[in-house]
This record gives structure tokens, C-alpha cells and sequence, in this order.
């Protein structure tokens, strides 16, 4: 991913792009483990909330892929319904750690 | 470098990353950005810091971002300061919801930071023209009640005249207003009027109505036919639906007589130097409304130290929604009783702490003034 462009686009400058994804990735690891939890516990309002978290940051960076996959959790959950849960995590998690070896 | 304080930013959302997205942009350009993640903390920084703008999240766990601009608006410390508030892109219900609750715009989220920057712009613009109209008006009403004071007579100016006065304007331009007529030596004319609505065209009028008393109370007239050819100017110049009660004192200390026209006013009260205090009531029509107007006219013999206080409706309509035993101007003449002994000098204020109590104020204008023979 491009992060000089991506700060560009946001009026910053890369350092402080950078020092945002590093927020971005601590908060993300943290709701993801609300998302498992969540799933674990069958407890699909959880879920949705901690999606709806990693939704909302990820737009305002411009990571949209994060953001499609984090809104689809969203609604599927707020809908009441966590199937195939584990393959959205699998994939969700891939992304956040291709944004780490940045 | 100028030693201006930036402008502030209250950034409320619970989402870590969004708050630290718009304080690294907004910080960028000169913001001075105080961050909040819930609302209670985001309440008491507005009212603490009185940040220049709010950027309020509607969806957040605890109290929600309406329940906070409620609360904010709610509070007067707070209410003046302009909220934005971060919404989802498909939530058109609380988009008016927000802009129903007070909010001067809204950002749909995600949102991108140089947008958030030009709202916040626009906003503090808008923000600033409007208070400094608001300071400029404020300055203005602030003139006008410097000169209404100024053209009311002291009883230090006027030792003849043997009154004293309790006079307070609550709002910028008050409705009240009295004057004090040296008709001659020994004659002298007491006016006390209510305008009709108290807004700065009222104050206006007030020079108007002193400079009609000191052209037609004078010696050549009665005071009936005073207060008629004042009615027939007013009649001319007020607005419609404007007008004024009053009550105008007509006092001759040599033939010891008093006329007391009444437009429209609460009654004058008697304070003779022997015996009860008496109401003096006369009906009669407002000033500046008709015509051919009517007014309470009596003329009553009085005796040296005998005292008449003259008052505007403030002192009774306060007076019956603070005191429960006041039904009115009638229900005050035991107060009056308790008068017997005080110095006319400090009736007036005697009287307004009886009603009012030595702390709190009058909750409207009030003009009090008294009268000895």
C-alpha cells in the first residue's frame, strides 16, 4: 500500500500517517479480539460494535478494503448472523498484519 | 507574532483513531484541539476550556452524541458554542435529528480530514461575525441606557421637588421611565409611565415623551389639558398597538392641592401624615393609543408631610408571583403601614426590599417613586 500517497490525500505528511496506522493497528488488534470473543460467545451485538470501530477508522485512512470487509462484518452481525465468521477474521487479520511490514 | 490565543476545537468520538485524525489535522493548521471520548468528559471540557467549535460523534457508547449536544445547549454556559456533528453516510434521520437539537452542520463519516478542516473554517467564520454583531448590538443598547439613565432628574438636582426614587432597567433598554417637572416655585409635576414592550425603539421614545412633558407642562395649562395634548402628540407619532400608562402628579404647595391623572396605571398610593394608608384608584385610558382618550382625573387636598408613592406595574405583578399573600396593589397597603416611620428618602428602597427581599431583585422594570408634601 501506498502510504506516501494515501497521506498525501489526507493532508499529511507521511510521518504522521505512519504514526496513525500504528494507532490503527493497536486499536484494530484489540477489537479484533472483541470480534473472537464476540464469536466465541455468540454475541452478534458485540460484534457488530468492534467492526463497526475498525470500520469507521479504516475509512477516515483510506484503507478501503478494510473498510468493505469491517462494514460487511457489520451489518452481517448487526443482522444477528456470524456465519463464516472465521474465514472474515482470517482475512481481516492478513490485512492489518500486511499494513505492520509496511 | 501576535499573542492572539488560537482558535479551539472540542473533538468528541470514541473512536481513538478518529480523535487523533483530527487533532494532527487541525493541530497542523493553528487549532488548538481538546479531545474528549465520551460524553461526560466532552461536557465538562466545553464548559471548562469554552472551546470556539464542538465536532461531536452521534454514535457512542453511554450518552450519544444527541444526548450531549442536549445537554450542552441546555446549558448557558455552553449553549453558544457551535456543534457539528460526525454522522454515518445512510443516517438521514439523524442528520435533521442533530440539525432539530442545534447542530450548525454536520460531517458524514468516513470523513476525510481536509473536509473536516474547511467546516471548521467556515463555522469559526460564521461564528465570529455573529458575536461581534451580537457585541456590537450589545454596545449600542448599552449607549442607549447610559443616555436613559442620564435624562432621568435626581432627587439632588431637583431639592425642590422633595421625592426620592428607586429606578432599575433589568433589560438594556428599559420600558420605565419617570420625569420631574419644575412647573414653578412652588409647583411641581411627577410623571411615571410603563411603555408597551421594551425594546430599543421604546427607549427612543422615552426622549420624545420627556420633551412633550417639558412642552406642555407649564403653568399656562391644566395639568388635564398637559396629558391631553401629550396623548394627541403620541396618538400621532407611536407605532401602532404602542402605547404607555402613566401617571402624572400635578402638586401646588401653596394651595396645598394635587391632581393626579391616571392613564392606565396601577393606583397611587396615600401616605398621610395622620391616619391609614389609602389607595387612590381612578380608571382612565392608556396614553397614546386613542384620540380621544379619557383619563382618571382627581384633585385631592392634601396636607404638609402627607406622602404618595407612585409606582409602575413591576412592583405589583413581581410582587404577586414572589409574595403569597399579595393579590395586588390592594393586598400592599399593610406594607404601607410599616412605611409610617421611614424617612421618605429611603421609602422607595425600604419598600422594594420588604417586597423583594434584601437579596434577590425585581423581575422586571420598576420605577418606584415617592412624593412629599
Amino acid at each position: 500500500m501506498d502510504f506516501k500517497n494515501l497521506a498525501s490525500k489526507l493532508g499529511l505528511d507521511e510521518d504522521d500517517f505512519q504514526e496513525l496506522v500504528e494507532l490503527f493497528i493497536t486499536t484494530s488488534m484489540a477489537d479484533i479480539d472483541k470480534i473472537k470473543k464476540g464469536v466465541a460467545s455468540n454475541d452478534p451485538a458485540g460484534v457488530s460494535a468492534a467492526a463497526h470501530s475498525i470500520k469507521g477508522a479504516a475509512g477516515n485512512l483510506g484503507f478501503e478494503d478494510i473498510y468493505s470487509l469491517t462494514l460487511d462484518m457489520e451489518m452481517q452481525a448487526k443482522d444477528g448472523s456470524l456465519a463464516n465468521f472465521d474465514d472474515k477474521l482470517e482475512h481481516l487479520e492478513n490485512q492489518i498484519n500486511s499494513l505492520e511490514s509496511q | 507574532m501576535s499573542n492572539k490565543q488560537p482558535y479551539s476545537v472540542l473533538a468528541v468520538d470514541d473512536n481513538l483513531l478518529n480523535l487523533k485524525l483530527i487533532e494532527k489535522s487541525l493541530s497542523k493548521e493553528g487549532y488548538r484541539i481538546f479531545s474528549a471520548n465520551n460524553g461526560p468528559i466532552a461536557r465538562k471540557l466545553a464548559e471548562d476550556e469554552k472551546p470556539d467549535l464542538i465536532l461531536l460523534d452521534i454514535e457512542m457508547p453511554g450518552e450519544n452524541g444527541f444526548e450531549v449536544i442536549s445537554k450542552l445547549k441546555e446549558n448557558s454556559e455552553t449553549n453558544s458554542i457551535p456543534v457539528i456533528f460526525l454522522t454515518g453516510v445512510i443516517e438521514v434521520d439523524s442528520k435533521l435529528k442533530g440539525f432539530e437539537l442545534g447542530a450548525v452542520d454536520y460531517i458524514t463519516k468516513p470523513f476525510h480530514p481536509l473536509e473536516v478542516l474547511a467546516r471548521v473554517r467556515i463555522h469559526l467564520k460564521l461564528s465570529i461575525a455573529t458575536n461581534s454583531l451580537i457585541a456590537g448590538q450589545a454596545q449600542k443598547l448599552k449607549q442607549v441606557t447610559e443616555a436613559q439613565v442620564a435624562m432621568l432628574p435626581t432627587p439632588e438636582a431637583n431639592p425642590t421637588a422633595l421625592f426620592s426614587v428607586y429606578y432599575k432597567a433589568l433589560e438594556e433598554a428599559g420600558g420605565d421611565f419617570y420625569d420631574i417637572l419644575n412647573i414653578s416655585d412652588h409647583i411641581t409635576g411627577y410623571f411615571v409611565a410603563d411603555f408597551s414592550g421594551h425594546d430599543i425603539k421604546t427607549s427612543y421614545m422615552t426622549a420624545s415623551v420627556k420633551a412633550l412633558l417639558a412642552q406642555n407642562c407649564t403653568p399656562v395649562y391644566s395639568p388635564a389639558e398637559s396629558i391631553k395634548m401629550i396623548n394627541d402628540v403620541l396618538v400621532e407619532i407611536l407605532a401602532a398597538g404602542k402605547y404607555l400608562t402613566a401617571c402624572y402628579l400635578h402638586l401646588n404647595r401653596i394651595t396645598k392641592k394635587l391632581t393626579i391623572i391616571n392613564a392606565g396605571h396601577p393606583p397611587v398610593v396615600c401616605l398621610p401624615v395622620e391616619g391609614e394608608p389609602i389607595l387612590i384608584k381612578s380608571e382612565g385610558d392608556v396614553l397614546g393609543m386613542f384620540k380621544d382618550a379619557h383619563f382618571g382625573i382627581q384633585t385631592i387636598n392634601v396636607s404638609v408631610d402627607d406622602r404618595f408613592v407612585v409606582y409602575s406595574d413591576g412592583l405589583v405583578e413581581s410582587a404577586e408571583t414572589k409574595i403569597t399573600w399579595a393579590k395586588g396593589a390592594e393586598s400592599l397597603l399593610p406594607i404601607y403601614n410599616e412605611l409610617n416611620e421611614v424617612p421618605f428618602q429611603d421609602v422607595p428602597e425600604v419598600l422594594i426590599k420588604k417586597l423583594f427581599g434584601e437579596a434577590s431583585m425585581p423581575e422586571d422594570d420598576i420605577v418606584v417613586l415617592c412624593i412629599k408634601v
